[in-house]
């Protein structure tokens, strides 16, 4: 009788298994699998802080800049444990109005480049609590993923150790402008210092000048006494 | 067929005047070429419809980025394969190893020859021809210890060794099932089986339901038969329950380990060639071939109302079970049986032409073994062994003196 309560009970199982898998069969759009790049899974808004933190649900997946606010302080770039963070600033011109930014600091410096090295960052957060402007901070957005690095130039084994990628430069300014501004910038030092240079010349002048007067007075005045130190010389002499 | 097509050659007058020996070695080979043609597309539409049917098992998507919902997916991977590299170990045996997927795939193709796609269409109306696919089919077995033994490899030889020990386990079994058959029909003749089991439905049947009068449903021993037959055949063709030579898990890829490129390719076509043929085999023996399920278009009226009974009643179980309306089964039959009945017209195709019928049926034993497949776990060595000899021999042995008592029961045959 154990032989045919085995055929029944591999009948039935295996009949559970069959509607079972006929069940998932019949509603094929019940599936998890999402197409990536075409859709993606959505981003939780999930609260990670609690109390005074509680406004803190950042999930840290990317750093962003607003670089519309930065007033290139480099406080992030200096809190970053790492150093990922590189900043170039210039000065305005004088009377430029650079604008205000969303605390109405109104903002005294052009950032050049705001550069973050993705690939080095560690995710700390030490960054954006010391920006005064609140502008830099932790994204959500967890896609790395460009299209910018179809260059020809580059082999395979180049381009798979190419973190450019990687690296998100924020800055907006164009390169010609920061020409531009480097150019200005750089004749008015140009010309200050010459103008410095000049004020010293005609100082050095000024003095030598002095110098020259008050050396000839004294030079007639002593012309007895260097008769005399001439007389008496000795070898290791020179010191006039 | 090669006759009326040679005829029908010579009776075109644009064509040359041979003689008819000629022209019947021309019919010869454009029926050898149709039906490999049809293999190949066939393989190629299975795969993907496996893998879609695997997919949706298991909740997932299957192929979706070749074509359209990935349609096109298996023509790449078959080029994909065409192009790839072949690779012959350097202690394997070159001949052994070269000739062994040539004999699997050969004596699949072959076996196609006896199949009847409908009445007009049989490339070789043989009066043995059950008798003839089921002798070639075994022959499969020879291949696949040639190419295990010649790949000089531990897992190619185990998975060479099982499949010998399994194809010749389940022969006998599903030769006793095709034997009960045979004896019912009094032929081996593939369209004469299917002719046997013409006739419209019977209500004063053994199961009260109007079912068609396929062996299937004839006794309750061919009944039984009907399922042993596709557990035997499932073993015959190597699929999952009975994957053991070729188990991913255990023996890498069993027999096909040391092929690639178009060798490997040539066994995966074999394989759902057999797949194919076994599918067409229990079409024909237990579910009457081409034969139309309705004699009358009356009957199929009738019918398809109780089609439509049995959505209906399945409908409402899915949406009592699991909250959720499918409504595409009740949708078709629904239709159908209305165009059915408004245009009589319309159920002509319901009982007339047989390879759209010898196509559905082939198609749902075909969804039937995919099932199969990715339902169930393998067997183990033992419990193969176990099922075969223990389980599916007496009862084939107890359905044959089942049918003979049938038959002498219901005054078929007389002492």
């Amino acid at each position: 009788m154990n032989y045919f309560k085995n055929i029944y009970i591999a009948i039935s199982t295996l009949m559970t298994g069959m509607k079972l898998t006929l069940g998932y069969f019949v509603r094929p759009r019940e599936y998890v699998t999402l197409q990536y790049p075409d859709e993606v899974w959505p981003i939780p808004e999930r609260n990670i802080g609690t109390g005074e933190l509680a406004s803190y649900n950042v999930i840290r997946s990317k750093l962003h800049v607003d670089i519309d606010d930065c007033i290139g302080c480099k406080k992030c770039e200096r809190a970053c444990p790492v150093g990922c963070i590189s900043i170039d600033v210039l000065k305005g011109d004088k009377g430029e109005d650079l604008g205000v930014t969303k605390n109405g600091t109104s903002i005294k410096l052009v950032v050049t480049k705001h550069q973050i090295d993705m690939s080095e960052c560690m995710f700390c957060d030490l960054c954006t609590h010391p920006c005064p402007e609140d502008c830099i901070y932790m994204e959500a957005d967890y896609r790395f993923e460009r299209n910018d690095n179809k260059r020809k130039d580059v082999t395979v084994k180049e381009r798979w150790r190419d973190r450019s990628t990687l690296i998100y430069d924020f800055a907006k300014i164009a390169q010609e402008d920061v020409d531009a501004r480097t150019a200005k910038i750089e004749e008015e030092n140009r010309l200050k210092a010459e103008e410095k240079e000049k004020a010293m010349a005609e100082k050095l002048a000024a003095a030598a000048a002095k110098q020259t007067a008050k050396a000839d007075a004294e030079q007639t005045q002593n012309v007895k006494a260097d008769v005399e130190t001439t007389l008496f010389k000795t070898t290791e002499g020179g010191e006039s | 067929m090669i006759e009326s097509m040679a005829n029908w050659f010579l009776s075109l007058t644009w064509f040359p005047q041979m003689e008819l020996a000629s022209v019947k070695l021309l019919s010869v080979l454009l029926v050898g070429a149709g039906l490999f043609a049809f293999i190949a597309v066939n393989a190629i539409v299975l795969v993907y419809v496996e893998r879609k049917v695997s997919a949706f098992m298991q909740v997932r998507l299957g192929p979706m980025r070749v074509g359209p919902y990935g349609t096109l997916q298996t023509v790449a991977d078959a080029l994909k394969l065409l192009l790839k590299e072949d690779i012959i170990p350097t202690l394997a045996d070159s001949i052994l190893f070269r000739v062994g997927p040539f004999i699997i795939l050969i004596s699949a193709i072959v076996a196609f020859a006896a199949i009847p796609f409908s009445p007009t269409v049989t490339a070789a109306d043989m009066s043995i021809g059950l008798y003839y696919i089921v002798s070639i089919s075994s022959i499969v077995v020879v291949g696949i210890v040639m190419s295990g033994w010649a790949s000089n490899n531990k897992w190619s030889l185990y998975g060479a060794m099982r499949s010998a020990a399994q194809i010749v386990s389940y022969e006998i079994p599903v030769g006793l099932t095709l034997l009960a058959v045979v004896a019912m029909a009094g032929s081996l003749n593939m369209n004469e089986i299917i002719i046997a089991q013409g006739g419209s439905s019977n209500l004063f049947h053994w199961i009260p339901l109007p079912l068609p009068n396929w062996y299937m449903f004839n006794n309750p021993f061919l009944f039984i038969a009907f399922f042993m037959y596709i557990i035997g055949a499932t073993a015959e063709i190597n699929r999952t329950p009975f994957d053991l030579p070729e188990s991913e898990s255990e023996l890498v890829a069993g027999f096909m380990t040391e092929y690639s490129g178009i060798r490997w390719a040539l066994f995966f076509l074999s394989e759902y060639a057999n797949f194919t043929l076994v599918a067409f085999l229990t079409a024909v023996v237990f579910m009457g071939g081409w034969q139309s399920p309705f004699e009358t278009i009356f009957a199929a009226k009738t019918s398809l109302l109780v089609l439509l009974a049995l959505a209906l009643a399945w409908t409402g179980y899915v949406k009592t079970k699991a909250n959720r309306l499918s409504i595409y089964p009740l949708a078709i039959i629904g239709l159908s049986t209305i165009a059915a009945w408004l245009f009589p017209g319309f159920a002509i195709w319901i009982t007339e032409p047989g390879l759209f019928w010898i196509a559905m049926k082939v198609l749902s034993l075909i969804f039937l073994l995919m099932w199969f497949r990715w339902t169930f776990p393998r067997l183990r060595v033992d419990q193969l062994m176990y099922v075969s000899w223990k389980v599916l021999m007496p009862i084939a042995l107890f359905n044959l003196i089942g049918v003979a008592t049938w038959m002498w029961l219901t005054g078929e045959i007389q002492f």
